[in-house]
């Protein structure tokens, strides 16, 4: 072991926060405070914390291999222990009480830390465990893990047997059994496990998502292999929702079963169009943005945000292309579509630039402005204030 | 340093798990923490109706240690990826257990101090007014986690729009929207597994100088 003794005259630094050091250290004899910040009603203030001899400090930086998050300076002449992390690894195993008691304020500060960050996310009170794991139940029996949807609703029946949703529970589990022990003998023998007869209703529809799973199948969730039932699934919908899709979404319906993989492929096309813009491939992320358009399956909110998007990436590839005529339709009907969407200030603010580049000034300044009027206050405010400005100095120049 | 104790003693704590099985599950009460001895668990959670991976543990590794302390809500799922065995202690044989066990201790001080550090970090990132300075400092703290990043060039952060929703406390939405700007205006690029950033130095120093003000 090669541990050092270093002394200090008073007032020196031993380390700055933002430091990066695998050393740790004992105060030996002398003073050392400890900067740091706490958070207090949500803002930082700060806090110095008095090192005692014979006091570990430095250490959970070095063990996490993280920078120093407090500045630790001496008062009057100090002399301290410097370690290694193999050092003080080899000093502390043969003395577990030492563990155990750093254990405990750390999992004190980690406590405490918790809590302040749950308070800024205003998650104190608002969630409420016992509904959570009901819900829980509920994602896993959509998406058609018995094993995951059973656990749950088990343990909310174990923990919470009286409460709100408890009947719901059993009913669920009810139903998952009844997949389970469809082969089992002692129900009537239809023999044929066959795919319902056409013409099956909604409710059916929904129940016997279960059962896929339960099926040994050996991968029931690969995209490729999707079962005759789920087929059925796609033509059902179809046949009962053709048309004016596009307005008529709705999210978030229970028991659609490929919620999981389209909404992947969704935002994978999507990021990829991102990328292709980035990249200047407009053409080629016109085609994706399209894609994701016409796409006939959106579920859930984060597809409804990416459909959204999709409209106002495609009308912005659009005008790098040229295209201003067909950016003018995609942008407008972005704006008509989805009049509440983030992405109305942002389609403003281009269709304010297509005019630009059209040399309808008049018009350019009207989007402008109604881009800058807008909440909140953000980047794209500032670009149509830049633009606006722009125009106005060079007609001011003419 | 493994944590694959052979000893006898601990062969009632041990656990045997099928693939694909819970062996807790979000919002549970948890009063247990766990030491895998063989085969992989992951650690899910259900965000925007997404089941996410947020960690794939081996042999060696400990998890469900917040139970420890007291007991509270797991914040996560854990599910054996095959079949797994599993030593599971209750908390009230922690002190027995780290008794003989200090490597055990050792590494619990590691994990808290992580942990510690990375709460710390994102109270940083949550407390930043401005949306903007919020996802410029998840990308910061990205790349301070990664010990293989030079600060000083263009950088690659592996993470997606989802993972800096969630560091920041934003809705994805909010955070695709500045991210696409960042992305317009040539300081960042977007792909859909990794971010590249062009020079995040830039973002440290406005990120600091509105910290400071605050």
């Amino acid at each position: 072991m090669a541990i050092t003794t270093r002394s200090y005259k008073s007032g020196s630094i031993v380390y700055m926060e933002g430091d990066k050091s695998e050393t740790i250290y004992i105060l030996k004899s002398g003073r050392v405070v400890l900067t740091t910040k706490k958070v207090e009603d949500k803002t930082w203030v700060e806090e110095k914390v008095h090192v005692k001899p014979g006091e570990f400090f430095g250490v959970k930086s070095a063990l996490g291999r993280y920078p120093r998050d407090e500045t630790a300076q001496t008062l009057g002449d100090t002399t301290v222990l410097v370690l290694s992390l193999a050092d003080f690894e080899k000093m502390i195993l043969q003395n577990i009480n030492v563990v155990k008691k750093m254990l405990r304020v750390f999992s004190n500060q980690l406590r405490r830390i918790g809590k302040t960050v749950r308070e800024v996310l205003g998650e104190g009170d608002t969630i409420n465990p016992e509904v959570e794991l009901f819900k829980l139940g509920e994602y896993y029996f959509k998406m058609e893990r018995a094993q995951q949807a059973m656990y749950a609703y088990k343990k909310y029946l174990d923990y919470y047997p009286d409460s709100k949703y408890a009947s719901m529970a059993k009913e669920r589990l009810q139903k998952i059994k009844s997949g389970d022990f469809g082969s089992g003998g002692t129900v009537p023998d239809f023999s044929q496990p066959a795919a319902p007869p056409p013409g099956v209703s909604d409710e059916d529809m929904t129940d016997f998502s279960i059962e896929e799973e339960s099926a040994p199948a050996p991968q029931p969730e690969a995209g490729g292999a999707r079962s005759p039932l789920a087929g059925e699934m796609d033509d059902f919908l179809s046949e009962n929702k053709s048309g004016d899709m596009l307005d008529d979404f709705t999210f978030d319906e229970p028991g659609a079963s490929q919620a999981d993989n389209v909404s992947q492929d969704i935002n994978e096309i999507f990021y990829e169009g991102m990328r292709l813009f980035a990249a200047g491939q407009y053409e080629e992320a016109v085609e994706l943005y399209n894609r994701i358009i016409n796409s006939k399956s959106l579920q859930g909110e984060s597809e409804k945000k990416t459909f959204e998007k999709a409209h106002f990436e495609l009308g912005r590839c659009q005008y790098k292309l040229g295209k201003f005529n067909e950016a003018l339709g995609t942008l407008s009907g972005l704006i008509k579509k989805f009049p509440n969407s983030m992405m109305v200030k942002s389609a403003l603010l281009y269709i304010g630039m297509i005019f630009e580049d059209l040399k309808n000034f008049d018009k350019a300044v009207t989007y402008y402005s109604k881009v800058m009027s807008m909440e909140p206050k953000d980047q794209t405010n500032k670009d149509a204030q830049n633009r606006l400005m722009k125009i106005q100095n060079s007609q001011g120049r003419r | 340093m493994t944590m694959l104790i052979d000893n006898p003693i601990f062969d009632k704590f041990m656990v045997e798990y099928a693939p694909n099985e819970l062996i807790f599950c979000e919002f549970e009460p948890g009063n247990e923490f766990y030491i895998i001895q063989t085969g992989r668990v992951k650690i899910v959670k259900i965000v925007n109706n997404n089941e996410k991976t947020l960690d794939v543990l081996k042999a060696g590794d400990i998890f469900g240690e917040m139970a420890i302390l007291e007991e509270q809500p797991r914040s996560a799922s854990a599910i054996a990826m095959e079949q797994c065995k599993i030593l599971k202690f209750h908390r009230d044989n922690f002190d027995a257990l780290i008794q003989g066990n200090p490597q055990m201790a050792y590494k619990l001080l590691v994990i808290f101090s992580k942990r510690i550090y990375d709460a710390k970090r994102r109270l940083m990132i949550l407390l930043l007014e401005e949306p903007q300075l919020k996802v410029m400092d998840v990308l910061i703290m990205l790349a301070e986690s990664d010990p293989h990043i030079d600060m000083q060039g263009p950088i690659t952060l592996r993470c997606n729009i989802q993972e800096v929703a969630n560091w920041a406390g934003m809705q994805i939405s909010d955070v695709q929207k500045i991210l696409t700007h960042f992305n317009s205006t040539g300081k960042i690029e977007l792909f859909n597994d990794r971010i590249h950033v062009k020079n995040i130095r830039d973002f440290q120093r406005i990120v600091n100088s509105r910290r400071k003000s605050a």
